[in-house]
C-alpha cells in the first residue's frame, strides 16, 4: 500500500467555518441525532449495570459467602455476565454510536433513514439482554469473551448487519475523494469485526473445532476484538478527536499510514502469548509473541504522531474535557500496549500467566484505553446533537478524575496482585493457598478503585441524563473544565 | 478511486493472513488427532466422557468454575506445576507430565482457563483415593466402555454392584465410614462444594448450594446425604443431598485425569525436555503425526 495513494484530508477544523460549512454540519449532526444518542443511551445503560455486575464480582472474590444460595448470582455466572455487558453492551454500543457519527461527518453526507439504525440498536439491545439473562440462567458457553449463547449471537449479528450496512451506505454516498485517517480505522473495524465474529462462531458452534484448539479460536477471537474492533474504533476516534480539538491538522500521515498498516498487521497475528506454555504447537505462541513485540511499531508511530500533533497544545487539556480524555486514553493505549508486550515475554509470563495480571491488561484495554476515549469523544459529540452544552464542568471533572485514579488504581493492584501471586504460585514448597491469600489484599485494593470507577460512571450517566432531557446549557461556548484566561488559547478549543 | 481498492484489499488481506496463520493452519496441524493405543489397538487414552461427566462438564462450564480453576499443566522446564502437591493430600502431584493437545480431544468446550484463584484440575479425578478412583469409571455406564476402563471397574466390583443409583460414586464413603470424607474422593467434593470454608478455612471458593436440596429425612438418611459438621449441619431431622447436577458436576471432576502417558510427552521426567528451551517445546509440536 502506497501511502501516499490514500489523500489525506484533515477534519474540516477551520476555525472560521464558512456559512454553508455551518449549515451542512449541523444539517449531518440533526440527521445523527436520533440513533447517535439512542447508541449512547444504551451504552450507558449498559455501563450502569455492568459497574453494579463488577461490584458483584469485585465483592465477592474476598467475600465468597455472599449470595451462595442464588445460583444467578453466583460468582462464575456474574463474571461473564459483567465482562459481556461491558464488551457488547457498553464498548460497542459507545464505539458503533461515535463510528456513526464520524463517518458521517467526514462522508459529509447526511444519515439516511435513521430509524433503520434505530432498529439495529434496539434489536442489538435484546441481543445483549437475551446473552446476559441467559448467562446468568446458567447458558454459557464457556468460551471467554464468547459466553453468550448462540441465540443470543444470531441477535446480535442480525443487529450487526443493520446497522453496519447503513454506515457502508454512507460511505457509499461520501461526498469528496479523500479518505481521512480515522476513517480506514473504522471501515477496518466494521470489516473486521463480522468477520471475526462469524468465524469465531463458526469454527466454535457451527462446525466446531477439535479440543484445544477451540481455546485457540477463542483467544484468537478475543485479542483480534480487542484490536482490531475496539482498538480500531478507538484510534480512529482519537485521529479525529485530538486534531478537531485543537484545530491543527494530524502531523505526519506518514507516520500515521506506518501505524495503521503495522497496526493491522501485528496486532491480528496477537491472542496466542494468552495461552503460552499450553497444550499448543510452540511456534503458535510464539508467533504471536513476536506479534505482541513487534506491535511497539505501531504504537510507536502512533503515540509519536498524535503527540507531535498535541506538541505545543497540550495546555488545551486543561479547558477541553474532550481531549483531556481522548488525550489520556491515546497514551494509555501506549501503556497498555507496552504491558501487553511485557507479560507476553515467556519469561515473565511464567510468573504472570494464571494470575490477576492478565486481568489488568483486559481493563487496560478495554477501559484505560477505550472507554476514556469514547467518553471523551461522547464529551464532543453530545451537545452537538442536542444543542445544549454540558451544565456542569465540576462534573465532568469529577468524572475524569474518579475514571483516571480509579483504573489507575485498578490496574496497579492487579499488576501488582499478578506478580505476588504468580511468585507464590510458582514456589512449589508454599501450599496453592498461599498464592490465593497473597493476593487477596490487592482485590481488596481493586474493589476499592471500583468504587471510584462507580462514582464516575454515575456522575457521568446523571451529566447525560440532563443532556437529553434537555437541561444543558443553552450556548454558543462549549462547556471548559476550568474558566480560559483572556489570552491565547481561546480560538483553538 | 484507486486508494479506496488498496485499502480494501489491505484491510481483506492482513485479517485473512491472522485467520489463516492462527486458525486455520493449525486447525490443519492438531485439529484432527486420533487417541492413542498401544499395537493391540487396546489401552486407548483419551477416552469419551461419560453421559453424566458429560454433563458435569455443563454444570462446570454453567457455573464458571473455570475462570478460577484451570485444566492445564505447564512443562517442568517453565513452571513448577508439576512439582506442585496439592494442599489437603501431598500424594498424587498436581500431575506427572505436562498436558498436551491429544488430552483434550473430546473435551467441547475445552476449558483450559486462564486464571488459578483455585488449584488446577487436569488431575482431580486421579487425585481421588484408590477406592474411589475405582468406582468413578464404573458409575458412568457408558455405552462406550473401553477394554481400559474393564479392570478398573472390576476391581472394585462391590462398590459398583451395591450402588445402582447415578451417584454412586458418592456412596462406598459413606457405607464405610462415618467420619470425615477423604480428600478428593466424591463425597468430600460435594462437601467441598457445599461448604467450602468447613473443608478448608482459608478457601476462597464460593459457596455452591444451590446445586443441593434440604429436605426432612424420611426414614433413614439418604446414602448421599453430606456429613457436615458444625455451623453447616442441618438440623436433626433434615439432610442435605446432592441434586442431579451436583452428581454430574462430581462425575465430572472424578473423570479429569491426564495420568495416562502419551508418546508425544515425557511423563514424570526430572530431566528437562529439549535443552530446556520454551521456544523449542517438543510436546506439541510431535503431537501432529
Amino acid at each position: 500500500m502506497d501511502a501516499t495513494e490514500i489523500p489525506l484530508k484533515e477534519p474540516a477544523v477551520s476555525v472560521a467555518a464558512g456559512d454553508t460549512e455551518q449549515v451542512e454540519r449541523a444539517l449531518i449532526d440533526a440527521s445523527t441525532r436520533v440513533p447517535v444518542l439512542m447508541f449512547y443511551a444504551s451504552a450507558i445503560a449498559w455501563l450502569l449495570i455492568g459497574t453494579v455486575l463488577a461490584g458483584f464480582v469485585s465483592f465477592k472474590l474476598h467475600a465468597p459467602d455472599m449470595f451462595s444460595n442464588i445460583s444467578f448470582l453466583t460468582w462464575g455466572r456474574v463474571r461473564p455476565a459483567h465482562m459481556n455487558v461491558m464488551v457488547y453492551g457498553w464498548a460497542s454500543m459507545a464505539g458503533m454510536g461515535t463510528a456513526i457519527w464520524m463517518m458521517a461527518r467526514l462522508c459529509r453526507t447526511t444519515l439516511r433513514h435513521p430509524l433503520l439504525l434505530v432498529a439495529g440498536a434496539w434489536f442489538w439491545n435484546i441481543g445483549v439482554l437475551l446473552g446476559v439473562g441467559g448467562i446468568l440462567a446458567g447458558d454459557s458457553t464457556g468460551y471467554q469473551w464468547l459466553e453468550f449463547p448462540p441465540y443470543a449471537a444470531i441477535v446480535l449479528f442480525v443487529a450487526y448487519v443493520l446497522i453496519i450496512s447503513w454506515a457502508v451506505l454512507m460511505f457509499r454516498f461520501r461526498r469528496g475523494e479523500q479518505i481521512y485517517i480515522t476513517q480506514w480505522y473504522l471501515l477496518g473495524a466494521f470489516l473486521w469485526f463480522p468477520w471475526l465474529y462469524a468465524a469465531a462462531q463458526l469454527m466454535l458452534f457451527v462446525v466446531p473445532v477439535q479440543g484445544v484448539l477451540q481455546s485457540a479460536v477463542g483467544w484468537w477471537y478475543a485479542n483480534n476484538l480487542l484490536f482490531l474492533w475496539f482498538g480500531a474504533i478507538g484510534l480512529g476516534t482519537a485521529y479525529y478527536m485530538i486534531p478537531k480539538v485543537i484545530g491543527r491538522p494530524v502531523y505526519s500521515y506518514h507516520l500515521a499510514t506506518i501505524g495503521f498498516w503495522t497496526y493491522a498487521l501485528f496486532s491480528s497475528w496477537t491472542g496466542m502469548q494468552r495461552l503460552v506454555d499450553g497444550p499448543f504447537p510452540a511456534w503458535m505462541i510464539t508467533a504471536s509473541i513476536a506479534a505482541t513485540i513487534l506491535t511497539i511499531i505501531p504504537v510507536a508511530t502512533v503515540g509519536l504522531n498524535h503527540h507531535m500533533t498535541m506538541q505545543g497544545y497540550f495546555p488545551v487539556m486543561r479547558y477541553s474535557p474532550t481531549l483531556r480524555f481522548t488525550v489520556f486514553g491515546a497514551m494509555s493505549y501506549t501503556a497498555f500496549s507496552l504491558v501487553g508486550v511485557l507479560i507476553s515475554l515467556r519469561s515473565v509470563a511464567r510468573y504472570v500467566n494464571f494470575t490477576q495480571a492478565s486481568i489488568a491488561y483486559s481493563h487496560m484495554g478495554l477501559y484505560a484505553f477505550f472507554t476514556m476515549v469514547m467518553f471523551g469523544s461522547m464529551y464532543y459529540i453530545v451537545p452537538r446533537l442536542v444543542e445544549r452544552e454540558w451544565r456542569y464542568a465540576t462534573l465532568i471533572k469529577l468524572h475524569f478524575w474518579a475514571s483516571a485514579y480509579g483504573i489507575g488504581l485498578m490496574t496497579l493492584m492487579l499488576l501488582a496482585g499478578g506478580y505476588v501471586q504468580g511468585g507464590s504460585m510458582n514456589d512449589a514448597s508454599l501450599p496453592f493457598l498461599e498464592s490465593t491469600q497473597s493476593v487477596l489484599p490487592y482485590l481488596r485494593g481493586r474493589s476499592l478503585s471500583g468504587l471510584l470507577l462507580a462514582a464516575s460512571h454515575f456522575v457521568f450517566a446523571f451529566h447525560f441524563g440532563l443532556m437529553l432531557l434537555g437541561l444543558g446549557r443553552t450556548s454558543t461556548v462549549p462547556t471548559f473544565l476550568n474558566p480560559v484566561e483572556a489570552e491565547g488559547s481561546e480560538g483553538h478549543i | 478511486m484507486k486508494g479506496l481498492v488498496s485499502l480494501f484489499i489491505g484491510l481483506f488481506g492482513t485479517f485473512a493472513f491472522s485467520w489463516l496463520g492462527l486458525t486455520l493452519i493449525p486447525n490443519f496441524q492438531i485439529g484432527h488427532l486420533d487417541p492413542q493405543a498401544d499395537e493391540e489397538g487396546t489401552d486407548i487414552y483419551p477416552m469419551p466422557q461419560s453421559g453424566m461427566a458429560e454433563r458435569g462438564r455443563r454444570v462446570y462450564v454453567a457455573n464458571g468454575c473455570f475462570y478460577c480453576h484451570s485444566e492445564q499443566l505447564r512443562p517442568d522446564y517453565i513452571a513448577s506445576d508439576l512439582d506442585r502437591k496439592r494442599d489437603l493430600d501431598p500424594h498424587p502431584k498436581w500431575g506427572e507430565r505436562r498436558s498436551a493437545p491429544r488430552d483434550y480431544i473430546f473435551a467441547r468446550p475445552a476449558l483450559l482457563g486462564k486464571t488459578r484463584m483455585g488449584p488446577d484440575l487436569a488431575n482431580i479425578g486421579k487425585a481421588a483415593p484408590a477406592e474411589e478412583e475405582s468406582s468413578a469409571p464404573a458409575t458412568s455406564g457408558s455405552p462406550a466402555a473401553s477394554p481400559a476402563q474393564a479392570p478398573s471397574a472390576s476391581l472394585a466390583p462391590s462398590a459398583a454392584a451395591a450402588s445402582p443409583t447415578p451417584s454412586a460414586s458418592a456412596s462406598p464413603v459413606a457405607e464405610t465410614e462415618p467420619g470425615e470424607p477423604r480428600p478428593y474422593s466424591a463425597a468430600w467434593h460435594h462437601r467441598h462444594l457445599y461448604s467450602p470454608r468447613d473443608v478448608n478455612r482459608d478457601s476462597d471458593m464460593p459457596a455452591y448450594r444451590f446445586l443441593y436440596e434440604k429436605r426432612p429425612v424420611a426414614g433413614e438418611h439418604f446414602a448421599d446425604a453430606l456429613q457436615l459438621t458444625g455451623s453447616d449441619a442441618p438440623a436433626p431431622g433434615w439432610e442435605i443431598v446432592p441434586s442431579y447436577d451436583a452428581n454430574c458436576l462430581v462425575a465430572y471432576l472424578m473423570s479429569l485425569d491426564q495420568s495416562h502417558p502419551l508418546k508425544e510427552v515425557k511423563s514424570g521426567a526430572p530431566a528437562p525436555a529439549a535443552g530446556g528451551s520454551p521456544t523449542a517445546s517438543p510436546a506439541a509440536a510431535k503431537g501432529t503425526k
